[in-house]
């Protein structure tokens, strides 16, 4: 008895429930087949760059949020935590377009030459 | 028993103020500063890309295949960590146990595959780190995200031998709850260089 309310108390430290070892599989699969697609995507022709740029990165948007929101059960988890966690990666991204626009280096519009 | 719980937790040192677990808020406060280190890593590749004067192409020199064998490897390993979680959870630590270690395994030969590849980088294309814009800012962001990989598999490697021991066992939930996070992590930050580094042409 002693032990199930130490586990009790161990296992909800960070204020929020899990998913089930089913969805945990399910989100695996889904993870496992956006990988697929993403990797068949370049071997496919005829697919003009920007669409090819903008779904390479929509797709691995879908899978670091998947990661994070089940595995990471970000989702199930205190605001506190996500707040921790989504507003460095809020920065982290401001970071990422500021350095490129620093250098004149953009992934989807190419440089204006006047 | 929810108020059994509930004192327990009250006396907990672990648990602050907010009700929370401070190992686990201090996790991800880390995870939250490492986000901005690595976004600075991508963003100053990205900011490079196409400037080399000299030196392979990345197009020349990345194997794809081999990548994203690594690639699945990390979103697998992802999955043995929630599965040593959740069995932990149910206080079965052979298969909890068991799954850090398939973890671990996974990690190590992720970080195997990096290592070939450099090799093959350096031996065969004359790339390093001071070849170019190209090699300065893929090794040293491929090379940090490798470090962390690293040092996951060895805490991994610290929870099976501490499972194997029977120090390990559903009280310890948050510790490698803690672990998880951080190898969860890892992977986010593939699925980002994975995309940006490797697949955008």
């Amino acid at each position: 008895m002693a032990d199930q309310h130490a586990v009790a108390a161990a296992t909800h430290g960070g204020g929020g429930g899990h998913a089930t070892v089913k969805t945990y599989i399910n989100v695996a699969i889904v993870l496992a087949i956006i990988t697929a697609v993403e990797v068949a995507s370049l071997y496919i022709p005829g697919i003009p760059g920007p669409l090819l740029v903008i779904s390479l990165l929509a797709m691995s948007a879908v899978k670091f949020f998947l990661v994070v929101g089940f595995f990471m059960h970000l989702r199930y988890d205190h605001p506190i935590m996500r707040a921790l966690f989504v507003g460095p990666l809020i920065i982290a991204i401001v970071i990422i377009l500021a350095v490129m626009a620093l250098f004149g280096a953009f992934v989807l519009l190419p440089r204006v030459v006047l | 028993m929810a108020d059994h719980a509930a004192a327990h937790a009250v006396h907990d040192p672990n648990i602050g103020n907010t009700g929370l677990d401070n190992r686990k808020v201090g996790m991800w406060a880390f995870l939250g500063s490492d986000c901005m280190f690595f976004g600075s890593l991508i963003g100053t590749y990205l900011a490079y890309k196409g400037k080399s004067i000299s030196g392979p192409l990345p197009h020349e020199v990345f194997d794809i295949p081999l990548t994203s064998y690594s690639a699945a490897l990390l979103l697998a390993s992802s999955l043995t960590m929630v599965l040593a979680l959740a069995a932990l959870q149910q206080n079965r630590i052979k298969p909890a146990t068991r799954w850090l270690f398939v973890t671990a395994m996974l990690g190590l030969h992720f970080v195997l595959n990096q290592v070939y590849e450099f090799t093959t980088f350096v031996l065969h294309h004359n790339l390093t780190l001071s070849t170019s814009l190209f090699g300065s800012s893929f090794f040293v962001l491929t090379g940090f995200h490798g470090a962390h990989v690293t040092g996951g598999v060895i805490w991994l490697l610290i929870l099976v031998m501490l499972g194997m021991r029977g120090k390990l066992d559903a009280r310890d939930y948050t510790k490698v709850e803690i672990a998880g996070l951080y190898w969860h992590f890892v992977d986010i930050v593939w699925i980002a260089i994975f995309t940006v580094i490797y697949l955008i042409p």
